[in-house]
C-alpha cells in the first residue's frame, strides 16, 4: 500500500470523499446519539432506585379505590396510603427467604390528613443506613438526624411553607416533635419525597395498633441482574403483593420507553446501513470512473490483492475519519441533550402522595437526561465505522477481481 | 523454441464470441531483437501484443516469455511475471493523474517492499535519462504529451525488463515530438540491447526496426 497514493487520491475526488465521509459520520452520530439518549433514559429511570440503593420495592396496594381520585369523606388523621397497606409478619419472613436477595430495609409511609390539607410521613429503618428513605440522610441542609422519640426531619420547602424553622416544635396528629434538621429531596427521588421524616418506631406509634408495622421494604440484591428472577418469585411466593423496579418507571413511559430498548438497536442499524450503502454507492460509482486506473495498475504488474488493497486503504481512511467525526458530533448532540429535561412519570404505587392530591397529578419526576458517551460507545463507533469500511472493501474488491486489464485498456 | 529467443507465441489465436481477431499467427522474438507489427486499423496487431505480453488470454496457442510458458498462469501470476520481465508503453500514456511524474515512473515498484528512498532515486535517474530532471514533481496534467510519454518510456524501465511492448508510442505526439520518442526507444534498444517489440501503422516507424510483420485480418500476412 502507498500511502500518499491513497491521500492524493482522496484529495484529487474531495467533493466524493467529503460525501463519504459526511455519510459516515452521520450514521455513526446517530448510532452514538441514539444509544447515549437510550442509556440516559435507563440511567434517569434507575435514579430513584439507585438514590435509595435499592433494587427493588415490596408494598401490598388496595388497588380498586386509588384510580377515584377522590378522598373518602370520612378521611381525617393518620392514614395508610391506599398504595401502602401493611405488611403482615409473614409477608417479612417470606422476603428474607427469597434467593438473591442481600438486605432489606423497612419504611412505613403515613398520611396525615388536617382541615388544612394533608401531609406525609415517612418512617425510616435506621438500622441500613445505606438503604432504602433513610438514605435521604445524605441531603441534610440543617440540623442532624433524629436521635430519638420526639424528634422530626422537614423537608425544607414544607418547613419554609409552614413557617417552621430548626429547634422548632412541630405537631404530628396532635403530638409534639422538635425539629432538629431540614433537608432537601434530591433530583429524581420522589419515591422517597415526604413533608416529614421520623425513625420507624416514632412513625409507628403514630398509627393506632401500628406497633411494629411496616408498608413497604426496600430490597437489595446480591446481583442486580437478578431482578427480573427476584421480582418472580417474589410474586409466586407471597400472594397479593406488588414489587416494582425501575422497569415500573419505563413501562409507564409509552413510547418514550420505546427508545431504549429495540428502538434505539433498530434505529442505530438503520444509520448505520444508511452509511454503509451510501459509501458503497459512491465508492462503486467511483470504481466505474477509475476503470482505467485500475487496468493502468494491473497492467503493470499489480496483484488484484495490491490493487485492492490500496482501494481498501481509501475507504479505510474515509471511514475512519468519518467514524471520528460522527463521535465528535454524536458528542456535542449528546452534550447538547444533556441539557434538557425529562419528565419521568412515578408509578402510583411508588408515589407517596394520594391520587387526589393535585400534586400528584404533577407528580412526574423531572429529571436532567445524564447523556454521556461513554469510551466504551465512542471505541464501539469507531469500530462499526470500520466495519462500514470492511463490508465496501470486501464489495468493491468483488467487483475488481473481474476487471481485466486488457478489456480495460481496449476501451480507451 | 529458439536459444536466443525472449518471446514465443505458437499458434495464437484470440476469439470474441464468433469474431476471430487473432488467427494461429505464430512469433518468435529473439533477445535485442527490435520488431514492429503493422497493419490497418482493426488487424489485430494490439490484440497479438496483449496476448503475447500476457495482458490477455488467447483462445488457442502458446505463450513462452523469457523461458516460462504463461499461458495458464493465473491472473495474479500474470501480474507479478509482467512486473518482473516486462515493460509497457501506450499511446495515450496511461499515467495516473494523481501522482507525479516520479510516482508515476514508480508505480510497478509501490507493491514491491523496497525503501522509499531507493524506489525514488531509481525513478529520477531514469527521468533523468529521458532529460525529465526538471518536471519530477509535476502532475501529468501539467506534462506535454512529449513528457508524458518520456514519463511512460521511465515507467516502462523501472523493473529492468527483458522485453518492452509499445502500443502506437508515437500515436498521439505530433511528428516532431514522435520523433523524438522514436529515437530515445531506438537508443534503449542499441545501448542496452532491449528487446523492443512495437505496435505501429505508420510504415516509416516500422523502418526502424528489425524486422517488420505485417498483420492483415488477425493473420501474419509478411
Amino acid at each position: 500500500m502507498y500511502y500518499p497514493y491513497i491521500l492524493k487520491e482522496l484529495q484529487h475526488r474531495r467533493n466524493r470523499t467529503l460525501v463519504n465521509i459526511l455519510g459516515i459520520a452521520v450514521g455513526i452520530a446517530l448510532f452514538v446519539s441514539i444509544n447515549a439518549t437510550s442509556a440516559a433514559y435507563k440511567k434517569a429511570v434507575n435514579q430513584p432506585f439507585k438514590n435509595l440503593g435499592a433494587d427493588l420495592v415490596v408494598q401490598r396496594t388496595i388497588k380498586k379505590t386509588v384510580d377515584s381520585g377522590q378522598a373518602p369523606r370520612t378521611m381525617r388523621g393518620i392514614r395508610l396510603p391506599f398504595s401502602n397497606q401493611l405488611l403482615s409478619p409473614k409477608d417479612l419472613q417470606g422476603l428474607h427467604g427469597i434467593e438473591g436477595v442481600d438486605s432489606a430495609a423497612y419504611s412505613l409511609l403515613l398520611w396525615e390528613f388536617a382541615p388544612r390539607g394533608f401531609r406525609t410521613i415517612m418512617g425510616m429503618d435506621p438500622e441500613h443506613p445505606d438503604l432504602g428513605p433513610v438514605k435521604v440522610k445524605d441531603w441534610l441542609e440543617k440540623g442532624r438526624f433524629p436521635e430519638k422519640q420526639g424528634e422530626v426531619v422537614l423537608e425544607k420547602h414544607f418547613a419554609k411553607f409552614n413557617h417552621v424553622h430548626l429547634g422548632d416544635i412541630f405537631k404530628i396528629s396532635g403530638r409534639p416533635f422538635r425539629v432538629v434538621g431540614l433537608l432537601e429531596i434530591k433530583e429524581g427521588s420522589q419515591i422517597a419525597a415526604t413533608n416529614m421524616y421520623l425513625p420507624l418506631e416514632a412513625a409507628q406509634t403514630l398509627l393506632e395498633g401500628g406497633a411494629n408495622a411496616v408498608n413497604m421494604v426496600y430490597l437489595r440484591l446480591k446481583n442486580p441482574s437478578m431482578v427480573n428472577r427476584v421480582k418472580s418469585q417474589i410474586s409466586r411466593q407471597i400472594r397479593g403483593v406488588s414489587v416494582s423496579s425501575s422497569d415500573s418507571f419505563l413501562e409507564l413511559m409509552g413510547g418514550v420507553s420505546m427508545i431504549s430498548s429495540r428502538f434505539s438497536l433498530m434505529a442505530s442499524l438503520a444509520a448505520l446501513i444508511g452509511a454503509v450503502l451510501l459509501i458503497m454507492k459512491t465508492m462503486l460509482s467511483n470504481l466505474l470512473e477509475r476503470s482505467k486506473e485500475i487496468g493502468i495498475l494491473k497492467a503493470v504488474g499489480w496483484s488484484h490483492g495490491e490493487v485492492q488493497k490500496q482501494l481498501m486503504g481509501e475507504v479505510f481512511v474515509q471511514a475512519i475519519v468519518g467514524g471520528l467525526l460522527g463521535v465528535l458530533i454524536g458528542y456535542i448532540i449528546s452534550y447538547l441533550l444533556g441539557f434538557l429535561s425529562i419528565s419521568i412519570p412515578v408509578p402510583w404505587n411508588l408515589n407517596p402522595l394520594p391520587a387526589m392530591a393535585k400534586q400528584a397529578v404533577a407528580a412526574a419526576h423531572v429529571v436532567r437526561l445524564p447523556v454521556k458517551v461513554s469510551f466504551r460507545l465512542a471505541s464501539t463507533s469507531i469500530a462499526l465505522a470500520l466495519m462500514v469500511g470492511c463490508v465496501t472493501g470486501y464489495v468493491l474488491g468483488r467487483r475488481t477481481v473481474k476487471m481485466k486489464p486488457a478489456d480495460i485498456l481496449r476501451q480507451l | 523454441m529458439s536459444k536466443e529467443a525472449i518471446l514465443e507465441g505458437m499458434d495464437l489465436r484470440k476469439e470474441y464470441g464468433t469474431l476471430c481477431v487473432v488467427k494461429g499467427v505464430s512469433l518468435t522474438v529473439e533477445k535485442g531483437e527490435f520488431i514492429s507489427i503493422v497493419g490497418k486499423s482493426g488487424s489485430g496487431k494490439t490484440t497479438l501484443l496483449s496476448l503475447l505480453s500476457g495482458l490477455e488470454r488467447s483462445t488457442n496457442g502458446r505463450v513462452i516469455l523469457n523461458g516460462k510458458d504463461i499461458t495458464a498462469a493465473s491472473e495474479d501470476e500474470l501480474a507479478l511475471f509482467r512486473r518482473e520481465n516486462v515493460g509497457f508503453i501506450f499511446q495515450s500514456f496511461n499515467l495516473i493523474p494523481t501522482l507525479s511524474a516520479w510516482e508515476n515512473v514508480a508505480l510497478p515498484l509501490f507493491p514491491v517492499k523496497m525503501p522509499e528512498e531507493k524506489r525514488r532515486s531509481r525513478a529520477l535517474d531514469l527521468l533523468g535519462q529521458m532529460e525529465m530532471e526538471h518536471r519530477v514533481e509535476h502532475l501529468p496534467s501539467a506534462l506535454s504529451g512529449g513528457e508524458k510519454q518520456r514519463v511512460a518510456i521511465a515507467r516502462a524501465l523501472i523493473n529492468n525488463p527483458k522485453i518492452v511492448f509499445a502500443d502506437e508510442p508515437t500515436g498521439n505526439l505530433d511528428s516532431k515530438t514522435g520523433e523524438a520518442i522514436m529515437d530515445i526507444l531506438k537508443n534503449l534498444h542499441a545501448d542496452n540491447g532491449m528487446s523492443l517489440l512495437m505496435v505501429t501503422h505508420d510504415a516509416e516507424l516500422s523502418k526502424e526496426a528489425d524486422r517488420t510483420i505485417r498483420m492483415q485480418d488477425g493473420e501474419v500476412v509478411s
